[in-house]
């Protein structure tokens, strides 16, 4: 059998999973978006029967796995991962490779953004939110179900607006009272989504942003770069283009991808994981006053890993 | 006037050695140790104090809380240069509504700048105690202080590339030696004893490692519970960690005066705190091309919020990454570890291309 090696990149995010497989020379070979639900264990069993279909197990063998996003060390202990990084790092890598000629990385995610600036093709600094997140994929979703449509289709409402309405996005919240106070003065709908998506762009420029120098070419990704009229808001604020790459939103997979790739640890991964029972236990350490949360993975009632523990105390008890 | 006093100072990374030392050799009184930060202190610091103040009143509030529990009777609270100079009014007043009797000894009520006075503020720990011997084992806890910051820095210097995992039960003889010493001779010798014993220690040290640079607001930066052992994180990722921030600089030894004007081109003027400090600091990781810089600070903590433009600026002339964290009395430990984890990829990277 002459199967070729292929690499299988798994991000798993506060809202949305994804994943992709790609060759030897980064063409993808199959890909899947789901929404994460809650449920990360739950979500990266169907992402893998998804994936499953759509490859050929007799041309291909995978034989790495990388894993990053928020639920990274969960799924990479589950999937049996090769290497488990970052998603900062692994979108770096993933749009670098695609775009070798990017000076700013704009991220915005679920809950949280970042930005990466990039010099010859090498990420030279970063910056994501710390203590607030405001103006992030979740305060978009909310103020759609406030406004009675889809997050999908606020990029289209946007465009049909001419005077974006003001609104004070400095706090998510406070950022919603102002917009039931601007829908209750009578602004149409449009404007106000125009409004929320400027919004979105300029807390963002304002703070991860703030301070850094922005270069062109910009690529913006991440979940909310779907949104078309955050684009626009971005591409009015910067006063340059702004490339959205159509598989923006896979790019941190991508780089977990690269990443297994370029680490030259090989295991062979087949998709027997999907059938197998995993549980995660959260207890407290109770060995000291701290009371550590450990976490405790357990396949078909077997521990395979834990984490969440600061000293070794927390390791002997798990 | 009590006789028999037991005091207490809030924890404050491991300086409360030299606390210890000062109240049991100088004015032979008992010393109450407050139990280890933990997240229970932070609980009882936060749920009793104003909610927009700085994580490290908190966390010292907190502290007291826990060591009054423990039997002390004394209170300590140090002076600094910022908002800090208040916290000891605030926090005695939160205290006392809170139903606890105690003595409070407040240093920013005698903080003129003279040794000696804060000599007299300490006398009231035991009046009767020769002033003479309460002077030197100020003298000796100063020198238990030195000890305390070079050991600290080389072993976060160094304890990243020791693969036999020697170099953290050394270091923590050591602390446990600092807090057992009775006399200059003990502490010199536990001293030497680290010393010798991280001398025998092979590393496995590259010639050239990455260096990251440390500076942040007086508390945070330099206790570990409060920075969620930031340093220990990046020594374990292989990092040679390097902090200038601590008391025997500060206080001590003192050797860079006119920081000021040593970083005229960044700012002229000094915005409080450890703000001219930390400027003067991160120049200086900069100029010995270090890899990276961190900047450590509780949430709500003015003179470093007003630096962080500053140091954008000496980012981009340096052309040196700056990392800006924010702790407060929340933030996880996961967060912490994305973003550290991202920060070493970066610095790595970054080398293969600059080098």
């Amino acid at each position: 059998m002459n199967a070729k090696n292929a690499f299988l990149g798994i991000d798993v995010g506060s809202i949305s999973t994804k994943a992709v497989i790609i060759d030897d020379s980064n063409a993808m070979l199959a890909q899947e978006y789901i929404w994460t639900e809650g449920n990360p264990i739950g979500a990266v069993k169907k992402l893998l029967g998804l994936l499953e279909k759509q490859f050929d197990r007799d041309a291909w063998q995978i034989v790495g796995v990388g894993a990053t996003g928020s639920a990274r060390r969960m799924v990479g202990s589950i999937v049996g991962a090769t290497i488990v990084k970052n998603e900062i790092t692994a979108h770096a890598v993933g749009t670098t490779t695609f775009h070798p000629e990017v000076r700013t990385i704009l991220e915005i995610g679920g809950q949280d953004s970042k930005i990466i600036l990039v010099e010859n093709g090498i990420a030279v600094d970063y910056a994501m939110n710390t203590l607030c997140a405001a103006g992030t994929g979740a305060f978009l979703s909310s103020q759609a179900r406030r406004l009675g449509i889809e997050v999908e289709e606020m990029g289209h409402y946007a465009l049909q607006s001419t005077h974006p309405t003001m609104i004070a996005a400095r706090c998510t919240v406070f950022a919603e009272s102002d917009l039931v106070h601007k829908i209750q003065m009578g602004h149409p709908r449009e404007d106000i989504i125009a409004g929320v998506c400027r919004a979105v762009a300029s807390n963002y420029l304002n703070n991860v942003g703030k301070g850094k120098k922005i270069c062109s070419p910009v690529v913006f990704q991440g979940g909310v770069s779907k949104n078309i009229g955050v684009v626009r808001a971005f591409e009015d604020l910067l006063r340059c283009s702004v490339i959205v790459d159509e598989n923006g939103h896979l790019m941190g997979a991508m780089g977990a991808a690269i990443l297994a790739k370029r680490s030259l640890k090989r295991t062979l991964f087949d998709f027997s994981v999907e059938k197998m029972e995993f549980v995660t236990r959260e207890r407290g350490c109770g060995g000291c006053s701290n009371n550590c949360e450990v976490i405790c993975v357990y396949r078909n009632g077997v521990l395979i890993d834990f984490w969440g523990n600061r000293c070794e105390r927390g390791a002997a008890r798990a | 006037m009590k006789q028999h006093r037991k005091v207490a100072l809030p924890r404050y990374g491991e300086y409360n050695c030299a606390l210890k030392y000062i109240v049991e050799q100088g004015f032979e009184t008992e010393c109450i140790l407050p139990p280890p930060l933990s997240r229970r202190t932070e609980d009882l610091g936060a749920r009793n104090s104003p909610d927009l103040v700085c994580t490290p009143f908190k966390t010292t509030l907190g502290s007291m809380i826990e060591a009054l529990e423990a039997g002390a009777d004394t209170i300590i609270m140090v002076h600094g240069a910022c908002r800090l100079n208040y916290f000891g009014e605030l926090q005695e007043q939160i205290l006392r509504d809170l139903g606890y009797h105690f003595d409070f000894i407040n240093l920013s009520l005698f903080n003129t700048g003279k040794k000696r006075d804060i000599l007299r503020a300490l006398r009231a720990i035991n009046p009767r105690r020769s002033m003479i011997r309460a002077g030197r084992s100020l003298y000796e806890a100063a020198r238990m202080v030195e000890h305390l910051d070079d050991t600290t820095s080389f072993y976060y210097q160094n304890c990243g590339f020791d693969p036999t995992g020697q170099y953290r039960k050394i270091y923590w003889r050591f602390i446990s030696d600092m807090y057992a010493a009775q006399s200059l001779p003990d502490i010199q010798e536990g001293y030497r004893n680290a010393v010798r014993a991280f001398e025998d220690v092979a590393l496995s040290k590259p010639p050239d490692p990455i260096r990251i640079g440390i500076i942040g607001d007086y508390y945070t930066v330099m206790d570990p519970f409060s920075n969620l052992e930031i340093e220990q994180k990046l020594a374990d990722m292989g990092v040679e960690v390097h902090r200038l921030m601590n008391i025997t600089n500060d206080m001590l030894r003192n050797s860079n005066k006119n920081k000021q004007a040593k970083i005229r081109e960044f700012s002229e003027f000094s915005m409080g705190a450890s703000s001219t400090t930390d400027i003067w600091q991160a120049q200086n990781f900069a100029e010995r091309n270090f890899d990276g810089l961190i900047q450590v600070k509780s949430a709500c903590c003015m003179p470093e919020t007003d630096i962080m433009p500053v140091l954008a600026n000496l980012s981009q002339d340096y052309k040196i990454p700056v990392l800006y964290l924010t702790y407060d009395s929340q933030t996880s430990d996961v967060g912490l570890m994305t973003r550290l984890e991202a920060f070493y990829d970066m610095v790595e990277m970054r080398r293969k291309v600059t080098l």
